[in-house]
C-alpha cells in the first residue's frame, strides 16, 4: 500500500512537473525555458556536428564503395599478429590468397588493398597522393571511390608468383588528384620516382571522402615500389557478395583477422581512429562542461526567481523531498527536449556543413549524418540534467520553505 | 460549502483545536555578526519582537478574527498558528501536538494533513490550471489521478468555479482566485483554515462573496482570520485585538453569533 502512495505521488509529481514545464514553456517563463532549452540545444547541435566531422575523418581513409560488403582487416591488437608489421600489421601473400576469395561461389568480387601516400607528379608539380593498389576484375566497380574499370584486370606484373609479368603503369586519378597535379589522360606520371606511369583515366564521379586526392594503380606495382613485394603484402581485403554467409567463411581465411561487415568497418574505424577519437572525446568533454555550467546557471537563477513558488508549495504542506523530485522532473525534461532539439539541428547542420564543403572546398561530404546521433544527443543532454541535479537540489533545498 | 464533501469525517462537537500559550516571536534586523566582525567590534544586530507573550484557544467551528493595524503581529501570529513559523518562546499545542517542537518536515506534513492557508495575495501556482492548483496538495497524500481530479473539480464546483477548471490563475479574476485559493485550502479537509488579509486584494462586492464563502468553510472546522477590515472582521465570532505584538482586547461579537445562530 505505502509503495502504491509513493508510485501515485511519483507519477503526479512527474506530471506536474511536466505540465508545469509545458506551461512555463509556452505560457508563464516562456523567455527563460526558451533561453534554457536554447542553450542545451546549441551545446548538443555542436556535440553532434563535431562528432559527425571526427567520424568523417575516420571513414575517410576506409576504402568504401556501394559493391563492398565486407573488409578483411588485421587483429591490430594480437600478439600474433600476421602477418608482416611494418607501421600495421599487413596481410601476406595476397595475390594468392585473393584467388582463394574469389573461387568461393558466393563472391562476386574482391581484392587485395595497399595503400600509400607517395609522391606523384610531372616535371613541373610534384604533390603527395594517397595512392591506392587494387587487382582489378570485371566484377570490381569502385574502390576508394575510383571506378577500376581502366585498369588492366588480373594485375598482370604479377605473373606465376613473381613481380616478372606485364608492367602496365596504369593510373586512374581522382578529379582532385588530376587538378593538384594538373595532368589529364594519357599524360605520363611519376610515382615515387618512378617515371613508367601513365594517367590512364581521371575518374570525373570520383567520391573519396573529403576529396582526398587519390590513384589507383595495379597492387603488383604499387608493391614493388613500396618494398611490399618481399611478402607479398596487402593491408585489407574488400569483398562484394549478396550472401552474409560468405563472413564465416572469410573468417577463416586469415587466423588473426577479423571480417567485418559495413556497419562494424564503421564503427570499429571510428574507435580505431586516434583522431577522430579524440576529436569525438573532446567534444563531449567540453559540451558536457558547458552544458553542465549553463544549465547550472540557469537553472539555478531559476530555482531563485522561482523561491515564492517553492514557499508556497511548503505552505500547502509539499514535502522539501516532493519540491526536489518536482526540481528534478523540471530539468530533466528541460534538457531532454533541448537535447532533442539539438540532435535534431545538429543533424539540419551537418547537411547544411557539407553542402558548404561540397560547394567551396570539397566534391564530397565531410561530415557524416546518422539517425543515431539523436539519441547520442539526447543521451548527453540527459546526462547534463543528471550531472546538474545536486547543485540545483541543494540550490532548491537552500531557498525552500519560509513565508511566501 | 459543507464538509460532508471531504473524504474524512471529522467529530462537529466543539472542541479545542489549537491552542497558543505565551507565544512570543523575536526576529532579528540582519545577520549575525561572524568572528571577524566580531573581532572588529560588530555587535549583536537589534531584534524586534512580533509577537509578545500571545494566549488565545481556538474551538472547532468557530470564526476567530485577529484584528489591528499593520505591523501589529497578525500576520505572524497566524503564521504561528498555521505552522508556518515557529515561536521564539511559548507553545502552540494543535491537538495535544506542540508545533514549536516539531521539525520543518513534521510540520510541512502536519500543515498538509490538517492546515489549510489562504493568503491575501492568492498565491496559486501560475504555470498550472485551478484544478491542477487545487488538487496539488492530493499528489503529495499519494492520491490517484481520477480521485485528485474528481475532488478538485467538485470543491471548484462548490466555489462557483465549476466553468474555470481548466483555466490558469493568470486568466482569472482576482475574486476567482481567491475562490480557488480557498478551494485549495479545503481540499485536504483540514481542521483549521488560517486566511491573511483574505479580502485585501478585492473589490467590496468580491470582497462580500468571498466573506459568504468563508462563513461555509466554518462548518465542522476553525477558521483564523488576520485583517484590518472591519466588514472582514464583522463574520467573526470572536475577535483578538493585537497591537505592537501584544493581545490588547478580546471581544465576543454578538451580532455574529446571533446572526450564525
Amino acid at each position: 500500500m505505502k509503495i502504491r502512495k509513493l508510485l501515485i505521488r511519483w507519477l503526479g509529481l512527474v506530471s506536474v512537473g511536466i505540465r508545469r514545464t509545458a506551461s512555463r514553456a509556452t505560457y508563464t517563463a516562456k523567455q527563460r525555458i526558451r533561453f534554457s532549452v536554447l542553450g542545451v540545444a546549441i551545446v548538443i547541435a555542436l556535440l553532434v556536428m563535431v562528432t559527425s566531422l571526427g567520424v568523417g575523418l575516420a571513414t575517410s581513409t576506409t576504402v568504401y564503395d556501394e559493391d563492398i560488403d565486407y573488409w578483411i582487416v588485421p587483429d591490430t591488437n594480437s600478439p600474433e599478429s600476421p602477418l608482416i608489421a611494418t607501421d600495421n600489421p599487413q596481410f601476406s601473400s595476397v595475390h594468392e590468397t585473393n584467388n582463394r576469395i574469389r573461387e568461393h561461389e558466393e563472391v562476386e568480387s574482391a581484392t587485395p588493398v595497399l595503400s600509400q601516400v607517395l609522391q606523384m607528379g610531372t616535371n613541373e608539380t610534384k604533390e603527395y597522393i594517397l595512392v591506392v593498389g587494387i587487382i582489378n576484375t570485371p566484377e570490381l566497380d569502385r574502390v576508394s571511390g575510383l571506378g577500376s574499370s581502366p585498369l588492366t584486370p588480373n594485375d598482370p606484373y604479377y605473373a606465376n608468383g613473381e613481380y616478372k609479368g606485364e608492367w602496365t603503369g596504369n593510373t586512374v586519378l581522382s578529379q582532385s588528384a588530376a587538378e593538384t597535379l594538373s595532368v589529364s589522360s594519357g599524360d605520363p606520371i611519376s610515382v615515387a620516382g618512378n617515371n613508367s606511369f601513365t594517367v590512364t583515366a581521371v575518374d570525373n564521379q570520383s567520391r573519396s571522402v573529403g576529396n582526398v586526392p587519390t590513384a589507383l594503380v595495379q597492387l603488383s606495382e604499387l608493391q614493388s615500389l613500396t618494398g611490399s613485394t618481399t611478402y607479398d603484402q596487402a593491408e585489407q581485403f574488400v569483398v562484394g557478395t549478396n550472401s552474409p554467409t560468405v563472413q564465416s567463411d572469410l573468417q577463416e581465411i586469415y587466423p588473426d583477422s577479423s571480417v567485418r561487415s559495413r556497419g562494424e568497418m564503421t564503427a570499429s574505424n571510428t574507435r580505431d581512429s586516434d583522431l577522430s577519437l579524440a576529436l569525438a572525446l573532446t567534444a563531449f568533454l567540453v559540451s558536457l562542461s558547458i552544458g553542465l555550467l549553463f544549465v547550472v546557471t540557469t537553472s539555478g537563477l531559476e530555482i531563485v526567481a522561482d523561491r515564492q513558488q517553492l514557499a508556497i508549495l511548503s505552505a500547502m504542506g509539499i514535502s522539501t523531498k516532493s519540491q526536489l523530485k518536482l526540481v528534478g522532473v523540471q530539468t530533466i525534461v528541460m534538457t531532454g527536449v533541448g537535447g532533442l532539439l539539438g540532435a535534431v539541428s545538429g543533424l539540419v547542420g551537418i547537411r547544411l556543413m557539407n553542402i558548404a564543403a561540397t560547394r567551396t572546398i570539397t566534391t564530397e561530404p565531410i561530415a557524416v549524418s546518422h539517425p543515431l546521433f539523436v539519441g547520442y544527443g539526447i543521451s548527453v543532454a540527459l546526462l547534463i540534467g543528471l550531472l546538474s541535479l545536486p547543485f540545483l537540489l541543494v540550490a532548491a533545498r537552500r531557498v525552500s520553505g519560509g513565508v511566501p | 460549502m459543507a464538509r460532508s464533501a471531504a473524504p474524512d469525517m471529522k467529530t462537529s462537537s466543539p472542541s479545542t483545536i489549537v491552542t497558543a500559550n505565551d507565544v512570543t516571536k523575536v526576529y532579528q534586523r540582519g545577520s549575525e555578526p561572524g568572528r571577524l566582525a566580531r573581532v572588529l567590534g560588530r555587535s549583536e544586530p537589534p531584534t524586534v519582537s512580533a509577537v509578545d507573550s500571545a494566549s488565545l484557544d481556538i474551538s472547532n467551528e468557530e470564526i476567530v478574527g485577529l484584528a489591528g493595524p499593520s505591523g501589529s503581529g497578525k500576520s505572524t501570529l497566524l503564521h504561528i498558528l498555521a505552522g508556518l513559523e515557529r515561536p521564539t518562546e511559548g507553545s502552540v499545542l494543535f491537538q495535544e501536538t506542540d508545533l514549536a517542537t516539531l521539525s520543518k518536515r513534521n510540520r510541512t506534513r502536519h500543515r498538509l494533513k490538517h492546515i489549510g492557508i489562504i493568503f491575501q495575495q492568492f498565491h496559486l501556482l501560475d504555470s498550472l490550471s485551478a484544478r491542477a492548483n487545487v488538487a496539488l496538495p492530493l499528489v503529495e497524500l499519494g492520491i490517484g489521478k481520477q480521485q485528485r481530479r474528481r475532488q478538485a473539480t467538485e470543491l471548484l464546483e462548490r466555489v462557483g468555479l465549476g466553468d474555470r477548471i481548466t483555466h490558469r490563475p493568470g486568466e482569472l479574476s482576482g475574486g476567482e482566485q481567491q475562490r480557488v485559493a480557498i478551494a485549495r485550502a479545503l481540499i485536504t479537509d483540514p481542521d483549521l483554515v488560517v486566511a491573511d488579509e483574505p479580502t485585501g486584494e478585492l473589490d467590496t462586492d468580491t470582497g462580500r462573496t468571498i466573506l459568504q464563502a468563508f462563513k461555509e468553510v466554518a462548518e465542522n472546522r476553525a477558521v483564523v482570520l488576520a485583517s484590518h477590515d472591519h466588514e472582514t472582521l464583522e463574520i467573526c465570532d470572536r475577535l483578538i485585538q493585537l497591537r505592537d505584538g501584544t493581545v490588547t482586547n478580546r471581544l465576543k461579537q454578538e451580532s455574529s453569533s446571533d446572526e450564525d445562530s
